[in-house]
């Protein structure tokens, strides 16, 4: 429930604000998209979570490239950090 | 398919209207239902705690007001009681004998419209005009047999006329022994300074209440915008209040008591403030009285008492704002006067960390280039400049990316499974066409409060009222007056406020514009759904920001063609397609290493 409202949010700013960011992003997918799917594969609480980690990724300080949500069998326990969850 | 386009244009627009409100949030107050609880005496005047002030004109009121006589002119209305007049640069009118009301004040700079032989506009209205508004200073007495000066009351003043430097006293004798005087100065611009004394020609004691208030009849129109606060308010021990009119429907009063600050009633644009004594404990209240038509509205605040000896006099100091409020007169109140966050008289909303410097920039532009519209152009500039090593990188990266877009797809549908070697073949290809990663939303984040503060700046302030721009606009805090519904200027008419969102202005469609071609140059969003839908923005802000003030349209216009040119520059060195044409796959490495010669301060390609 929360999660399906959450991404209703989420494509409310996809449609109308994101506008605005059109090719921006440092990360593939965007940080909305992976909100999205993290959202759907981990559920409203880990996938909130997961979006501000990947949020507070986003900066001219972040590595960028291709950063998409981890599957829903692993689940690591990382404290929220601005860093990278896992480096390759 | 069109109707599904149009279809989904329809729906966005509604969420794009409702967003719009949470966007431009209610800057409300969450104060204001604390303090409503606080005291709900029906109708106590504001006479001194503990007393009752039965006596005529022992309270400071509408009460003791003769009802409000047939509507006249407000030439007419002056003309009924005897006054003093004044006549300074800022402003004229003035002061009523009868009540020693100050009730007729008007400011000679600002006119109603944009028309300078339009009339002045009145911050203050003697009673018998259409919406009287005034102030009085006066005493309560405890003890009901002395009889202090009221409503009808009719002064002697000691000259005809009052100017800067140039006092003029006003006295009454009750006929006791007791003569109450009320000095009057005024300065260059709205400051009213009353100086309220006693006399004692007694053989014992007296003790009084001086007051001062401020009445306003009917509710005035006022824009409604939660963007602003209009209505009662003030500061009480170093915390601004707000109020609106409707918090004290049905003739409800908030009572404080406060060292410091002040009280008064706000419009867009001008106020009538009381500043009592800093250093002196005063009870304020704040109430509305009447109803119906005769509904009025009431500002005042009561000194504690003052014990005047058998044949002393006493003096206490009292202050009116009457006028605009202008930042830097206000300011220079404050440090002048002393007076406790004079400064919040002028709302500058949640965010005035940003917007006063904002303000502060465009009013030193404005004083160097004569037209807060080229200022307003050229903190634009200021900003983008600001910003432009950023964007530059950000725009190159863009470019680069768009170019690579066939094969980043290629590598996708290749290695999408395996997300190591899915990143390794990205971040070489990557590598092989120097690549940085896009600098982010951040720059495109940081132009938005710019925006909002702009915003609020040119919505707030007064120093933005009836500023011109070239050719047509000559009110950049109005919206553009060439609309498409009266033709663009040629045949005026009042249009219905149902068709106003249709009623776009020049500006907005330059802005539209200017937002299309900005789209344009940007990479297609991948999903379908969003591609679509972002075709219909550009014409949606257009509807969205016709109502705005001119010069936002025109911030945000400027704003966009700023952006496309450094953006389009940026693209055709990078030989990045403009337009959204499909790119040939297979690209080679090398074009974008002879980049290096076109020169620009775009720190953009290295690295």
């Amino acid at each position: 429930m929360m999660s399906l409202v959450l991404r209703g949010a989420i494509r409310f700013y996809q449609l109308t604000l994101a506008y605005f960011f059109v090719g921006a992003c440092r990360y593939e997918p965007s940080c909305s998209a992976y909100a999205v799917e993290a959202l759907s594969k981990h559920g409203g609480l880990r996938g909130t979570w997961l979006a501000a980690h990947r949020l507070c990724r986003c900066g001219p300080w972040g590595a960028g490239g291709y950063d998409p949500v981890p599957p829903a069998a692993a689940r690591p326990r990382t404290p929220l950090s601005c860093h990278p969850a896992r480096r390759t | 398919m069109d109707q599904k386009n149009f279809i989904v244009a329809i729906v966005l627009s509604v969420l794009i209207i409702v967003g719009w409100q949470v966007a431009f949030p209610p800057s409300k107050q969450a104060t204001q239902t604390a303090q409503q609880q606080a005291s709900t005496q029906s109708g106590a005047p504001a006479a001194p705690a503990g007393q009752n002030g039965t006596a005529p004109g022992a309270t400071p009121g509408p009460g003791s007001i003769p009802a409000q006589q047939p509507v006249v002119s407000r030439s007419e209305a002056v003309a009924l009681t005897p006054r003093v007049t004044f006549n300074t640069p800022e402003l004229t009118g003035s002061i009523s004998l009868k009540g020693a009301r100050i009730d007729d004040v008007q400011l000679v700079k600002y006119r109603e419209t944009i028309d300078p032989k339009s009339p002045p506009v009145p911050v203050l209205s003697p009673i018998g005009s259409k919406n009287p508004y005034y102030a009085e200073f006066g005493w309560s007495a405890s003890d009901p047999a002395i009889k202090v000066p009221g409503a009808d009351t009719v002064w002697t003043s000691d000259a005809q006329t009052v100017a800067p430097g140039k006092p003029v006293k006003l006295t009454w004798d009750n006929g006791q022994g007791l003569v109450f005087g009320l000095t009057i100065s005024i300065d260059e611009f709205f400051m009213f300074d009353v100086k309220q004394s006693i006399e004692n020609k007694t053989d014992k004691p007296v003790t009084l209440f001086p007051w001062s208030l401020i009445v306003r009849y009917g509710e005035p129109t006022y824009e409604g915008m939660y963007i602003l606060h209009e209505g009662p308010y003030g500061v009480f021990n170093g915390t601004l209040k707000e109020f609106s009119y409707s918090d004290f429907k049905g003739n409800k009063q908030q009572k404080i008591s406060t060292t410091g600050g002040w009280v008064g009633i706000t419009d867009k644009y001008w106020m009538a403030t009381l500043i009592p004594n800093q250093q002196s404990k005063v009870d304020v209240s704040l109430k509305q009285t009447g109803t119906g038509a005769d509904v009025k509205y009431q500002v005042d605040y009561v000194g504690s008492g003052v014990a005047t000896a058998p044949g002393a006099t006493t003096i206490t100091d009292a202050k009116l704002f009457a006028g605009a409020k202008i930042v830097r007169v206000i300011s220079d109140y404050e440090s002048k006067y002393g007076i406790e966050k004079f400064d919040l008289t002028i709302d500058w909303g949640w965010f005035s960390f940003f917007t006063r410097p904002l303000f502060w920039l465009l009013e030193w532009l404005y004083v160097h280039l004569g037209n807060f519209g080229l200022a307003i152009l050229t903190l634009t500039v200021i900003v983008k400049a600001v910003f432009f090593p950023l964007a530059n990188k950000s725009y190159a990266a863009m470019s680069k990316m768009k170019r690579l877009q066939p094969e980043m797809e290629k590598l996708k549908e290749r290695y999408g499974e395996d997300r190591q070697r899915m990143n390794q073949e990205l971040m070489q290809l990557y590598r092989r066409e120097k690549v940085n990663p896009a600098a982010g939303c951040l720059p495109i984040l940081v132009q938005i409060p710019v925006f909002f503060a702009l915003y609020k700046v040119l919505y707030t302030t007064i120093e933005m009222r009836h500023q011109p721009f070239y050719g047509w606009i000559k009110d950049l805090s109005a919206p553009d007056p060439l609309t498409i519904l009266t033709g663009f200027g040629l045949f005026p008419w009042d249009v219905p406020s149902f068709l106003h969102f249709f009623n776009i202005g020049i500006w907005p469609m330059i802005m539209g514009v200017t937002m299309y071609l900005q789209q344009k140059l940007n990479p297609q969003p991948t999903d379908p759904v969003q591609a679509r839908v972002f075709q219909f923005l550009p014409i949606l802000f257009t509807f969205m920001l016709a109502p705005f003030a001119a010069g936002l349209v025109i911030y945000w216009a400027w704003s966009n063609i700023l952006s496309i040119a450094q953006q389009y520059m940026i693209m055709r060195r990078h030989g990045a397609p403009v337009g959204n044409k499909p790119v040939p796959a297979a690209l080679p490495a090398a074009p974008a290493s002879t980049d290096g010669k076109k020169g620009g301060k775009g720190s953009g390609k290295k690295g």
